[in-house]
């Protein structure tokens, strides 16, 4: 079908046509995936990313998803063509990786990528990749490692394998991948979801070739490039320049109790912004270290929120990032550096709007609780006799900015868009009985503006089993902004008001029937002096329950003839 | 009153326009008229509209109405002070829902929470607690259900109370009793109870589906003895129904009670009509394409049955209540154009209704989708709205040059085309993607267009989708009200089972559906629906182990687990691709109660009518998106077009309130109830080369 709906030149109007239909094709592929996934995180948490790039591998359209997953694809995919040679992608190839150093993620987080040419002409046209987690690859541990001390621990691992060539399947990998995992049927499924989705992808960007011309498209691609760099380098030039270092640490590497330190560097020029992770520790024993391709997509979800946080994205929006760190350090873990809890990146991200805030603090807000709390149960359940293991995350109280208060129990802004499991859920699927769901009073970091509250958990265990809690920042404070205070940190007490009583951190702690144990998410950090809060604001907090009669007295000086 | 005489009038409020319609059932002849929406008091721009159509009403059977009142409540925080008594421990339910931040922000590290509809001060918690099977751990404190509602009334001055507890799915009672309390001390303050409108699991869904709905009450209550009383003054003696937002309509009465219902009813009436649509002419894949001025609504259709999801969104408040599932994909003609360092956008910025695209001359500057159609030639700005609304075509051609086509280098009218393939690209887009999420090929569907500028655009879309054909209904702008007409009187019971399906007694379960069916019975009854009309539909939500939403199927009597099992196996594999070796749980059982309507009669030309040629009333230039250029069609007067007449594009088919756009590749077919029927012409195509 010959078809003439395209515009004749490339301008400012076809380029926007192209993005909305290489938007589409991206949106097409998901809604693919989503449907014919077998792994329920797929499904229905959207545990993926899946993104589009030109022959020269940069980034032209993705899909809403997990924001670390979308810009770590882009570091995978061009280390793979690397390592296999671009001149070896064949149509209808499809390409697995999940090497964390080449592939940007630990390796549960698999990519399969595509190449897609126009039918008759040999030179590579675009790449497609998703990003999905498997369930299992047969790592040491059944669900989440937390003590791994080489990748080898961590399950099969493939650099860049075809499992199709030139659209022939290739049973010898399915088989390996079977052969090396506890849960083969969901792990074979997701895979065969992943290349429907890819095939979708191919099939509208051959429509689009029809439609347009390679010509025509490839203009359009080079526009969409060069608008996001001026989109990009406009906001970039209404940042600060100068160089801000901050530093923190996270509880432990999963081996020992020793804190870890990290430390960014943010520097900015009128056409660079450059983040620099020298000074953070070296790769650790246990399993907190970052691939580097996992670090830059950290770099790039506040780069992106910083300059270009409601357009699609491409790669012209990245080209002014740069991102530093030594191979065999925290942010750039080297083989056989083991890399399976991704916390890291976490307090990470917060690590560099900790420096930006030092820049600009009007622009940034106090830390957002520090870290996503999450918790699981494994255990038993009376009514099937069947194994559980059900987690959840929790929400904390995000930071508070120069205008505005924090907002309350919100999911780390690291993965905002991640849901709390519901409580009716939580006791249907475990033997877990809530006793309490409360916000904190107090939690939120003092200050003119407030940081967000944080919530209390009590919960008791009806039946034995095992508690895992997964926070690695429990032994430092929320930072604070302008003078406002710090909030407590998370707390996760096992065994309160027994003598067995025990702070944790990262931890498998085996439980029995009657154990209770008390988990405090940190509210957001403050920003600037307490005594200049509003004093309507400070008994708005009061008549809310967000703050003391004390706080409000002994914090925010409060008088009794004001209140 | 004999059935052959009977009238019967229905009403759809939109953001700019409330349209009424009028059908007579004995002729199958509808007449249609439009009145301005009246935002600070909705029910005079009603019966503004139907005042148009007759001043007497009482020889209407049946009044309809579809109204965004319980919505715009919400968006615009005027809904009642609400207060909530829930279980001591988790006063915050409702205050962290499900602790995410909305998709849109999930780059927004400032993001803010908006405020609560509930201060936590209006929260209390009270002693009582269930486990997940209904068992209960803690008696429900009286006197502190009495303290509660002594506090939030006398204190906190509150005018309704929401009453959710954990696990109420499983036993009301506790509920129940705190109501009776509440209601003894209180007779004035209205009160919504969890278990009474939702029996589904999760709490915040189903805390926050029981404030919207003490939320809204009031304000909803008051509506509609307004609209009841002014009815009355019209000499209305018929029945007064009020649109549900997942089909069928309920009694004014039955919708006071239940508000909640008819929150998104306002493009429920499209729908309704779409599948009627897709009946009666056979097509049972359709796509609803309803553009208005300050909204495009899309709804999938398979089978002749609309989509539903059990689960919508408010302004982020989730909504356990069954709902047409209808995708806002833009803003329709109110999109507003602009350029963003060299790119040109489309939306999602809309003009609204106020101040509107420029061409209005109510003082809006920037261009939208409106303004360029007037450019292209498809709306004719001395006949919009019949005349009624002359458009300011200098206006909408000075905006676009000056900011689209200087910045493009282009001539205005090339400028506004441009206009329309980014609109296009974008709507496409969207289009496919809801086919594809139901694994269907975009291809088997045909398109339905309606609301004022659905004729318009559908034809456009189709042709960019390569979709089989467009179909343009009779009055196209009022099709929305027209779709009401026939919308039967529904109910929805749902509750949450949990139960795996194995080992599932089926007398147990056949109970279950029974004593819902009771209630569905009895509540039809209520609503006036005699037994020989009254019909009830069994449905399970099942989903394997372990998933966490459920896919709903209709079950027959007697109850056959394998054939069930069975059924639900070839659902899953239909839409997700796959079956599993989990075992199958019921999520929720659902009984959904009918009482039928008599369908609006549709009257079928003769097929001797349809020998007669028809004649254009004139030619117009208008752009050609096949040609790529202004072109002259040839402009028809749909009411001069009688059935079976072929017209090949370019023509416009121009009826008061919209227009219908064929291009020079496409062809027009009148079948014989009148549609407009478009398709793809091998003619055309040869045209291109």
């Amino acid at each position: 079908m010959s078809d003439n709906a395209a515009a004749p030149a490339v301008d400012g109007a076809l380029a926007e046509v192209v993005q909305s239909y290489l938007n589409a094709a991206a949106n097409e592929m998901k809604a693919t995936l989503v449907r014919t996934a077998f792994n329920p995180v797929i499904y229905e948490v959207l545990d993926f990313g899946i993104s589009i790039y030109d022959a020269r591998l940069d980034l032209v359209a993705e899909a809403p998803g997990l924001t670390f997953f979308l810009g770590a694809n882009d570091y995978s995919v061009r280390k793979v063509a690397e390592y296999l040679g671009r001149e070896s992608l064949e149509p209808g190839d499809v390409v697995l990786s999940n090497y964390p150093y080449w592939n940007g993620a630990h390796t549960y987080d698999a990519t399969l990528l595509a190449p897609v040419f126009e039918p008759g002409n040999d030179e590579l046209f675009a790449v497609l990749c998703i990003r999905a987690h498997w369930m299992d690859l047969g790592a040491k541990d059944p669900g989440y490692v937390l003590d791994s001390t080489d990748m080898h621990q961590e399950g099969v691992v493939f650099p860049g394998t075809k499992v199709f060539r030139r659209g022939e399947v290739n049973e010898e990998i399915l088989d390996l991948i079977r052969f090396n995992s506890r849960m083969p049927d969901l792990v074979i499924g997701d895979l065969n979801a992943q290349v429907s989705a890819l095939r979708t992808g191919e099939r509208r960007l051959r429509e689009l070739l029809k439609k347009f011309g390679r010509g025509l498209l490839e203009g359009a691609i080079a526009a969409i490039h060069e608008h996001g760099e001026e989109v990009t380098q406009s906001a970039l030039a209404a940042l600060p320049k100068g160089s801000w270092t901050a530093e923190d640490i996270i509880d432990d590497d999963g081996i020992s109790d020793e804190p870890v330190k990290m430390q960014a560097t943010v520097t900015i020029t009128d056409s660079t912004f450059e983040v620099d992770f020298a000074g953070s520790a070296s790769a650790t024993r246990g399993p907190v270290n970052m691939p580097f391709g996992s670090t830059i997509a950290m770099c790039k979800v506040v780069f992106k929120a910083l300059t270009s946080p409601e357009r699609p994205s491409n790669a012209g929006q990245m080209r002014a990032l740069h991102v530093k760190a030594e191979p065999g350090t925290l942010f750039h873990a080297a083989y056989p550096a083991p890399t399976f809890t991704l916390w890291t990146g976490i307090v990470g991200l917060e690590l560099i709007h900790k420096a930006l805030a030092k820049a600009m603090p009007e622009r940034m807000t106090a830390s957002s609780g520090g870290d996503v709390p999450g918790f699981m149960m494994l255990g038993t359940h009376p009514d099937t006799g069947q194994m559980f293991a059900i987690s959840n995350n929790d929400p904390v109280g995000w930071g508070a900015a120069h205008d505005h208060d924090g907002s309350n129990a919100l999911i780390h802004l690291s993965e905002s868009i991640v849901r709390n499991t519901p409580l009716e859920v939580l006791e249907a699927k475990t033997t877990m009985l809530m006793e309490r769901m409360e916000m904190r009073c107090d939690s939120g970091g003092a200050g003119q503006f407030r940081g967000g509250l944080g919530i209390h958990r009590d919960i008791r265990f009806q039946t034995d089993g095992e508690f895992l809690t997964v926070m690695k920042k429990t032994k430092s404070a929320p930072w604070a902004l302008a003078g406002g205070l710090e909030s407590e940190p998370i707390t996760a007490i096992m065994f309160p008001g027994t003598p067995r009583e025990q702070r944790v951190s990262t931890h498998r702690t085996p439980v029995a029937a009657g154990d209770r144990v008390t988990l405090k998410t940190a509210g957001g950090g403050g920003y600037g002096p307490p005594a200049s809060r509003s004093r309507d604001k400070v008994r708005e907090d009061l008549a809310e329950g967000y703050v003391s009669a004390e706080a409000a007295r002994d914090i925010y000086g409060l008088a009794d003839d004001d209140g | 009153m004999s059935r052959d005489q009977e009238i019967r009038l229905a009403v759809d409020i939109g953001g700019t326009f409330v349209d009424a319609v009028e059908l007579d059932m004995a002729t199958g002849a509808a007449r249609f008229e439009k009145a301005s929406t009246t935002p600070q008091g909705p029910w005079e721009g009603v019966m503004n509209a139907l005042a148009r159509l007759r001043d007497d009403l009482s020889a209407a059977s049946v009044f309809t109405h579809g109204t965004t009142l319980g919505l715009n409540a919400i968006l615009e925080r005027k809904g009642a002070l609400t207060g909530i008594i829930t279980n001591k421990g988790f006063r915050d339910i409702f205050l962290i829902g499900r602790g995410n931040v909305p998709d849109a922000h999930m780059y927004d590290f400032r993001y803010e929470r908006p405020e609560p509809l509930v201060k936590r001060r209006r929260i209390a918690g009270v002693t009582c607690r269930l486990d997940y099977k209904g068992r209960e751990l803690e008696p429900l404190a009286e006197d502190e259900v009495r303290e509660a509602a002594r506090m939030l009334v006398e204190e906190q001055g509150i005018e309704t109370i929401a009453i959710a507890y954990l696990f109420s799915f499983r036993d009301p009672r506790h509920e129940q009793r705190t109501a009776e309390i509440v209601r003894e001390m209180y007779p004035d303050v209205k009160v919504s109870v969890s278990s009474d409108i939702t029996r589904e699991q999760r709490e915040y869904e189903r805390t926050s589906t029981t404030v919207l709905d003490a939320y809204i009450r009031p304000i909803f209550e008051r509506y509609i003895d307004r609209l009841e009383t002014e009815l009355r003054e019209r000499a209305f003696a018929g029945r007064f129904n009020i649109m549900r937002s997942g089909g069928g309509a309920m009694t004014a009465g039955a919708a006071k009670l239940s508000p909640t219902q008819t929150v998104l009813s306002g493009p429920a009436g499209g729908v309704v009509g779409g599948a009627f649509i897709a009946e009666v002419l056979k097509r049972p894949d359709l796509v609803t394409f309803d553009v208005g001025g300050t909204s495009l609504d899309v709804c999938v259709i398979e089978q002749t049955v609309p989509q539903i999801t059990h689960e919508a969104e408010l302004e982020n408040h989730p909504l356990l209540v069954p709902c047409y599932d209808i995708r806002t994909i833009g803003a329709g003609g109110g999109s507003i154009a602009s350029m963003d360092a060299g790119l040109l956008k489309v939306g999602p910025r809309s003009a609204g209704a106020e101040p509107g695209p420029i061409c209005y001359g109510r003082g809006g500057t920037e261009p939208t989708v409106t303004d360029a159609a007037v450019l292209l030639g498809f709306v004719d700005p001395e006949r919009f709205l019949g005349g009624r609304m002359p458009l300011d075509a200098a206006a909408a051609e000075k905006g676009i040059e000056a900011n689209i086509g200087a910045a493009l280098g282009l001539a205005a009218i090339e400028a506004a085309a441009r206009i329309y393939d980014v609109m296009l690209a974008r709507t496409v887009g969207a289009v496919r993607q809801l086919t594809v999420e139901r694994g269907r090929d975009p291809g088997d569907f045909s398109l339905l267009g309606f609301g004022g500028a659905g004729p318009l655009i559908a034809p456009l879309v189709a042709r960019e989708m390569g979709l089989r054909e467009t179909i343009v209904p009779l009055l196209p702008s009022g099709f929305s009200a027209w779709g009401m007409l026939g919308a039967d009187i529904v109910n929805d019971f749902a509750q949450t089972d949990l139960s795996v399906l194995s080992d599932v007694a089926p007398e147990a379960l056949d109970e279950r559906f029974r004593g819902m069916e009771d209630d569905a019975r009895t509540s039809l009854q209520a609503q006036g629906i005699g037994e020989q009309d009254a019909l009830t539909e069994r449905q399970l939500e099942l989903r394997y182990l372990g998933q966490e939403h459920g896919l709903t199927l209709p079950v027959g009597r007697p109850l056959d687990i394998d054939a069930i099992t069975e059924a639900f196996g070839v659902a899953h594999e239909s839409r997700y691709g796959h079956r599993m070796d989990s075992p199958v749980q019921i999520l929720n059982v659902r009984v959904r109660g009918i009482g039928r309507t008599r369908r609006p009669t549709v009257s079928e030309a003769a097929p001797a009518e349809a020998a007669q040629a028809a004649a254009p009333r004139a030619q117009r230039d208008a752009y050609c998106f096949a040609r790529r250029a202004l072109t002259s069609f040839a402009a028809y007067d749909r009411g001069h077009l009688p059935a079976g007449s072929r017209i090949a594009g370019p023509a416009l088919v121009d009826e008061g309130t919209s227009v219908t756009v064929i291009h020079s590749d496409q062809a027009l077919e009148v079948n014989a109830f009148g549609h407009l029927v478009i398709t793809r012409s091998g003619e055309g195509a040869r045209h291109e080369r």
